[in-house]
């Protein structure tokens, strides 16, 4: 069941579509790549170390979402001497260590053949780059946005000098380019299967993936940001968990329907004047600012309030902004969660 | 039905048809084809109370 807030039975009718999105798109390139990993496949999530002492009392997963940006998260993070579990995803690796922050682990999950390499420096990078614009389009971390050759370089070698050895933790069904751009850098690799259905029922893709890598399966709710707290609290077992960067919306002062990706076939759909229908608005609490959303981000943040629900925890939300409040959620300021209130 | 009337015969100029596909169809594909372009880090999602799982079989080294 998912959780919903108020949204007009046309955008529900919308949403609905991203899981069959999903299921086309995805559902035999996670068997395939995850038959074609298991040569690479030494460690599991359960060889991870337990983290001892502060490092298992809390953790912070990056997200990349622009709040990370707007509201200095990474500076706060860092200067607040925060001794607890950092868990950033691929996609805010980079943004990380640029900010001096080192994380525990990092945590990737997209199968995308060409796109996701990038955020651990592409060394095919002109021939990913070719017919995808959706590096200039994410608004995750702006100087990729460029697709600059020299940023690629830059950031070629930053993963080059800080990734030997940093804890990786992979999903089976990531693509070769990333396999192999990361094991050539030296990560320290433990995989995992994505927990995307029900594993009793017939035909499951968790269950094909499974079998094919005995590994355990962890759920992602759909998002890379999701999967790594899911991890925290599974794998890990962190019982203090908070997330930041993620957004799941628009900021509405700064960000026109029109740089959405749906907005072309939405406002089709249902006609300029009504657009306020499918683009959903929320007020964040501690702030009272303005954030609107889509139906992908929608769709992760029912996924994420529908499995916290599930696990019975809390979330400690400390990006500042965005959709992401309800049941189970505590938002609370980035430099009071660092000081353990 | 347009196999059924096409009669037994070939016409000596071919006509343009239009595609009639409704327009729900056309939302579809083309509200599908931006959402794939879109969505980055991501990955199917049905399962919406498991967070954790492993095989019997596979911890017994099966």
């Amino acid at each position: 069941m998912m959780s919903h807030h108020g949204v007009s039975p046309e955008f529900q009718g919308i949403m609905d579509e991203i899981t069959s999105i999903g299921l086309d798109w995805h559902s035999e390139t996670l068997v395939e790549n995850s038959k074609r990993n298991k040569p690479f496949i030494a460690k599991s999530i359960k060889d991870i170390a337990s983290p001892q002492q502060k490092k298992a009392e809390s953790a912070i997963i990056i997200s990349a979402g622009p709040s990370l940006y707007k509201n200095n998260i990474l500076a706060r993070i860092k200067d607040s001497g925060y001794e607890g579990s950092i868990v950033a995803i691929d996609g805010s690796y980079v943004r990380c260590l640029k900010a001096g922050l080192i994380p525990d682990y990092v945590l990737t999950l997209d199968p995308h053949p060409t796109r996701i390499v990038r955020w651990f420096g592409d060394p095919d990078f002109e021939s990913n780059l070719k017919g995808d614009d959706y590096f200039s389009r994410q608004d995750l971390d702006i100087a990729f946005r460029n697709n600059s050759n020299e940023e690629n370089r830059r950031n070629i070698e930053l993963v080059n000098r800080h990734g030997k050895d940093q804890k990786l933790v992979i999903c089976s069904s990531a693509p070769m380019n990333v396999v192999e751009r990361t094991e050539a850098v030296g990560f320290d690799a433990y995989w995992w299967a994505p927990l995307v259905d029900n594993p009793g029922s017939p035909g499951s893709l968790t269950r094909a993936m499974v079998n094919e890598t005995k590994l355990p399966a962890m759920n992602t709710g759909g998002t890379v940001g999701t999967a790594a707290w899911v991890f925290a609290l599974t794998a890990l077992k962190i019982p203090r968990i908070a997330v930041v960067g993620m957004d799941l919306g628009y900021y509405k002062a700064d960000t026109g329907y029109q740089l959405t990706q749906t907005y072309g076939p939405l406002k089709d759909k249902v006609g300029e004047d009504n657009l306020k229908d499918v683009f959903p608005e929320f007020t964040y609490p501690d702030t009272d600012e303005v954030f609107y959303t889509d139906p992908t981000y929608y769709w992760y943040r029912c996924n994420i309030l529908d499995l916290l629900a599930a696990s019975k925890s809390t979330l400690y939300n400390c990006t500042g902004g965005g959709t992401l409040f309800g049941d189970g959620v505590v938002c609370v300021g980035i430099d009071e969660f660092c000081a353990g209130f | 039905m347009s196999e059924l009337m096409k009669g037994n015969f070939e016409v000596k100029r071919k006509l343009d048809v239009p595609d009639v596909s409704d327009d729900s169809a056309d939302f579809k594909n083309e509200f599908k084809k931006k959402a794939l372009e879109s969505i980055g880090g991501s990955m199917v999602f049905v399962e919406r109370e498991m967070l954790f799982w492993e095989s019997t079989e596979s911890a017994d080294g099966e």
